[in-house]
């Protein structure tokens, strides 16, 4: 029974830093409409800016916070204002241009494999970083403390994404962007800046995500499509453009990929988590927090 | 002569040179490379006929070619089934399998989609992965099927040189060609041309929508799977991580969009331009730098997106129509095939 609890835990703890890995995600989405196929990537960058800012200086792996989260935001801003920005120019009437999926997903090879070219195939971890491996004993249970503060920092980061579209100007106009952009350009709001910010914002969550998981995660060039797939089907099931949509979702794979091992063998976790998410997809595309319309 | 005769002899000219490039490349490596080429146009044709002529992004084409070579080969190998019988019989099955998936998907809108087919994709790769006996079918879970190469010949679609392989897919490719070329012709095809674009309007005006997309998603489905008998008697060895692979899926539809989805020629001439950069890259560089290919790949796609977002199809059709024009006169100046 006990063994339940800890993996159910557990469950929670990782299932949040999913929903973390796939906050940006519904955060693009939901602004600019677009399935973003190279978040997985950006995370993989960030875990590159994370690992490299923490093994050159030697500074505890959550200060590299100062460092990532500027510099991917920086990165997704200008990705998005040099590459996507003129496909959605040139499909202006589109309202889900397939061409900038595509292209998100020319940009994931891209970073990929330039990774791959920089910094070879090994798989890199942060050693003897204070966090690694640190457990917390609760009575007979055991639970990983870089976990518990991944918990700690997506539950953060979604209620200040949160109250940042909620209350500032800037995210008001980014949820009017949301809901019809034509209006919006209407209403004297700069389009396309907008999209800047919005992709810089998810990148940025995307480097958030990469810090909580460096101190216990292997870095690899190919790391980002574990949570690219993971992350699309985070985003369907808690509805596509909610913010907490993603972090639930992301708890609910977090428990299914815990739990489910104690009655059946572990590799068939994945077939019933693909398996729900063609359910969902069938039942309900809007998923759980989805506004109807947006499918 | 007319433009319609210039282009005529061309591509006949072109089916004939194809054919007796064996004549001439006697290298087995460079035989197995145009393979393959023809092989990804093949699947790329094949993929059009929803992706490019039905208006949606289909990323898990690879399930198709899974079905279609593990029907074929589970039959020949446990029930002696020649290749030929159950290259049909696979493909059959992934035309009703891409009709079930098809039927609820088609609903979706773009992302949604791609999405729902990447998803099926990777879940048809994890269920193969993970089933080793369905019955009396012996799957052999992620260790993959072998093919023992006893009995060649005809018969049992297997040969020992590489020049039998190229002739059937040569032909394959042209008949799908072929065969595109007659859909984009006829109702079907402006059906799925209208409601590709306009599925509203489309509907408007009585075209039932939703069914002609079944028909080319069966059609495609049942295509593919044929290139994926094809392909496991090429390698003899059939594993679920290479043969239903999220990378397949993705380069059929590069292919597709960087030659210009929606044509017939532009499956074609992606293919013709990104597999010998896969290939030769792969033999030249593939130790110094890994990934190249990809990387070239993922340039070629946004550059191309950016400033022809109809594919390259369209400014080499102006190039040949300017050339034509050139040698045989204002009157030789149409539309190419």
């Amino acid at each position: 029974m006990i063994f339940v609890l800890e993996d159910t835990i557990n469950g929670i703890l990782m299932g949040s830093i999913y929903g973390l890995t796939a906050l940006g995600l519904t955060i693009i989405f939901g602004v600019l409409k677009v399935i973003n196929f190279a978040h997985g990537s950006m995370l993989m960058v960030g875990m590159y800016v994370a690992y490299w800012a923490v093994a050159l200086t030697g500074l505890h792996p959550y200060m590299a916070l100062f460092v990532v989260v500027p510099v991917m935001f920086f990165f997704g801003y200008y990705v998005q204002d040099l590459i996507i920005k003129p496909i959605f120019k040139a499909e202006k009437e589109v309202r889900e241009p397939i061409t900038v999926i595509i292209v998100t997903t020319g940009i994931w090879y891209i970073l990929d494999n330039l990774t791959l070219l920089l910094f070879g195939p090994d798989y890199r971890i942060l050693q003897d970083n204070p966090l690694r491996g640190k457990m917390l004993e609760a009575g007979q249970m055991l639970i990983s403390v870089p976990k518990l503060w991944g918990f700690c920092a997506a539950v953060v980061t979604a209620a200040s994404v949160y109250v940042f579209f909620q209350k500032t100007r800037m995210g008001r106009a980014i949820r009017a962007t949301s809901l019809d952009r034509e209006a919006a350009s209407l209403m004297g709001i700069n389009q396309y800046k907008v999209y800047n910010i919005a992709f810089g914002i998810g990148t940025a969550s995307a480097g958030i995500a990469a810090i909580t998981l460096v101190p216990f995660f292997n870095v690899y060039p190919t790391v980002g499509v574990l949570f690219d797939i993971k992350g699309f089907i985070i985003v369907v099931l808690g509805g596509l453009g909610s913010i907490w949509g993603a972090i639930v979702g992301g708890i609910i794979i977090g428990l299914i990929e815990s739990v489910a091992p104690q009655f059946m063998t572990a590799t068939w976790t994945e077939a019933i988590v693909y398996g729900l998410f063609l359910l969902v997809l069938f039942v309900k595309p809007s998923g759980l927090f989805g506004v109807k319309y947006d499918w | 002569m007319t433009p319609k005769k210039i282009n005529n002899c061309a591509l006949v000219l072109i089916v004939l040179i194809a054919f007796g490039v064996p004549l001439v490349v006697r290298s087995a490596t460079y035989l197995h490379i145009l393979i393959l080429l023809y092989m990804y146009a093949y699947l790329t044709t094949s993929w059009n006929l929803v992706g490019g002529f039905a208006g949606v992004l289909p990323l898990g084409h690879a399930a198709f070619v899974g079905i279609g070579a593990y029907t074929s080969t589970i039959l020949s190998l446990q029930y002696g089934v020649s290749p030929w019988l159950g290259m049909i019989i696979g493909g059959l099955l992934a035309a009703i399998v891409g009709v079930i998936i098809g039927k609820p998907t088609f609903k979706m809108r773009g992302a949604y989609f791609a999405l729902a087919t990447i998803a099926f994709g990777e879940g048809i790769r994890v269920l193969i992965e993970n089933i080793d006996y369905l019955g009396p079918l012996n799957f052999n879970g992620p260790r993959g099927l072998q093919i023992p190469p006893l009995d060649t010949g005809l018969s049992r679609f297997m040969f020992e040189a590489k020049e039998p392989y190229y002739y059937i897919i040569l032909v394959m490719l042209v008949a799908v060609l072929a065969l595109t070329y007659f859909i984009s012709r006829s109702k079907l095809g402006f059906y799925l041309n209208a409601g590709g674009e306009e599925p509203e309007a489309a509907m408007a005006l009585g075209v039932n929508v939703a069914r002609a997309k079944l028909i080319a998603m069966a059609m495609s489905c049942f295509l593919t799977a044929l290139a994926g008998t094809f392909w496991a008697q090429l390698t003899l060895y059939i594993h679920p991580k290479s043969i239903i692979s999220l990378d397949l899926s993705f380069e059929i539809a590069f292919i597709a969009l960087i030659g210009g989805r929606g044509s017939i020629a532009g499956p074609v001439l992606g293919a013709l331009l990104l597999r010998p950069v896969s290939d030769f890259s792969r033999i030249y560089f593939g130790d110094t730098v890994p990934g190249l290919h990809l990387i070239i790949f993922g340039v070629v796609l946004i550059v191309v997106m950016i400033y022809q977002p109809r594919g390259l199809q369209e400014p080499l059709t102006r190039a040949y129509n300017r050339l034509i024009h050139r040698f045989f006169g204002p009157q030789g100046s149409g539309r190419a095939a």
